[in-house]
């Protein structure tokens, strides 16, 4: 695939990831979600390992290991959906009594 | 009650059904031994058989050497293997005849060469290192019967055509740590299980989370279909080596008839405890409709019965394991079965253990176990005992 290689598609990659990181943190203060430092360091490392788990199935099959490539997304896509529901759940620690003081308000 | 009479009439023409085609799975002819000998030996154009041993010529009537079989029970049932060796003592070559074990565990033993790693040595030389095949696929059962099945083939070769006698070393009652474990989840649980509040509620969890590191991570020996379904058939696994199992089962049968829920799945399935797990990382805040519950109920026991059915008429036990245990606890399975635990494992993020609920044999073996009871015992009895 070439357009891997090229230099257009890592500037774009690099143009998206700042905009939805913007954009989550946006959506996390208009939620009076507070973003202290080890989410990041959580929701890092669960794209880390989903990205991880996209790149073993894209790149079994590219080889042509096709079981390899079924198997390990399934054993690593596990791992990543459970990480990925507890890590939303950590994200969210605080929102819930964020939200009740909000509303409290008059 | 009519339902309940219903469910019982229900069971009894499946048990009968069960029983038909274990019947018919008995009555098939033995396997034919000449085939493998003559891949052992291929000069080979006559056998005679004496004291338990092919006596194998060539076509101008000199022997070449004697092929015996042994047989000893794997985790699906016995194996049997023929053993040729030839005038020299050496051994000439073996061949699995008979077997019952999982196509994931033969390919492993094909990928170890366990089979052919001893061709070429003497008799008295030859190294049964069941370890190789046991560390490489955590089979433990089905490993040490290949290798006890070619020490015992080989031991009657060499007393008939050398008059030797091979030591077959004794097996020692095997009571460990895995042993104890289980003794103890089951005393736990019976001491514990009338008791009430968050004291038994950690006691519960403590048991599970023992379960899921000793029976499932550590020595992957969860109750499967497959394992009863052998014992049913009349394959018994060596008590001296296999007390865990024999305890399980037992535990598992007695607490189903005595208790309202059987204290295996409540205190020691490590894969209840994985569901639980997981769902505490979930919530598991869903409920399910009692009409899919229902459904899923009928389903499951449809599906047990056929598994159940298969492997009776086959008499291959490991056709009836259908459970990803040995997906999650030791990385063994078919594609399917990685399926099914990723989609049981997503599922148990919102709903309270699905497998156990949705698709466990055992739970239809328990539902069986409770009938019984009930019709033994009479309704009034049960339901005050429950």
């Amino acid at each position: 695939m070439q357009i891997f290689n090229s230099g257009l598609f890592w500037f774009v990659e690099g143009v998206l990831c700042c905009v939805t990181l913007l954009g989550l943190k946006a959506w996390a203060q208009d939620r009076s979600i507070p973003t202290p430092w080890w989410k990041w360091v959580v929701l890092v490392l669960w794209v880390s390992l989903a990205g991880f788990t996209i790149a073993f199935v894209g790149t079994s099959f590219g080889e042509g290991e096709s079981t390899a490539a079924i198997r390990g997304g399934m054993l690593f896509g596990i791992l990543a959906v459970l990480s990925g529901v507890g890590a939303w759940r950590l994200w969210m620690i605080g929102a819930g009594s964020s939200n009740q003081v909000t509303d409290a308000k008059p | 009650m009519r339902s309940h009479r219903r469910a019982l009439f229900a069971y009894s023409l499946g048990v009968i059904a069960l029983i038909i085609a274990l019947w018919y799975g008995r009555t098939r002819t033995a396997p034919d031994l000449a085939v493998p000998i003559a891949e052992i030996f291929p000069q080979a154009t006559a056998f005679r058989f004496e004291r338990g041993v092919f006596h194998v010529y060539d076509d101008r009537e000199s022997l070449l050497g004697w092929a015996g079989s042994g047989s000893e029970s794997g985790y699906g049932g016995p194996m049997l293997l023929v053993v040729g060796i030839d005038t020299l003592g050496r051994v000439a070559g073996s061949r699995v005849v008979e077997q019952r074990e999982t196509p994931i565990f033969w390919r492993m033993v094909k990928a170890r060469d366990f089979l052919t790693s001893f061709v070429g040595d003497h008799f008295d030389q030859i190294n049964y290192d069941y370890g190789a095949v046991v560390g490489l696929t955590g089979a433990t059962i089905s490993a040490t019967a290949i290798g006890a099945s070619v020490r015992s083939a080989v031991a009657d070769l060499a007393s008939e055509a050398f008059d030797v006698t091979v030591p077959v070393p004794a097996r020692p009652f095997e009571f460990g740590l895995l042993e104890i474990t289980v003794l103890l989840l089951f005393i736990v649980g019976a001491v514990t299980q009338r008791a009430r509040g968050p004291v038994r509620r950690r006691v519960r969890w403590a048991c599970q989370i023992t379960g899921l590191l000793v029976l499932g991570f550590w020595r992957d020996s969860p109750i499967t279909l497959a394992k009863i379904t052998a014992l049913l058939s009349g394959y018994f696994p060596d008590p001296r080596t296999q007390v865990a199992l024999y305890l399980l089962i037992a535990g598992f049968v007695l607490t189903s008839f005595h208790c309202s829920r059987n204290l295996y799945c409540l205190y020691a399935c490590p894969f209840g405890t994985a569901q639980r797990c997981v769902g505490v990382i979930g919530g598991k805040g869903l409920k399910l409709p009692i009409w899919f519950v229902r459904w899923m109920e009928r389903i499951r026991n449809v599906a047990v019965f056929a598994a159940m059915f298969m492997a009776f008429l086959t008499l291959k036990p490991v056709l009836a394991s259908y459970e990803p245990f040995a997906v999650l606890f030791s990385l063994n399975g078919t594609t399917l079965q990685w399926l099914l635990l990723f989609i049981v494992l997503v599922m148990s993020l919102g709903i309270s253990t699905p497998w156990c609920n949705l698709f466990c044999p055992m739970r239809t073996i328990e539902l069986l176990f409770q009938n019984l009871r009930r019709t033994l015992r009479g309704p009034r009895t049960a339901s005050a005992n429950e």
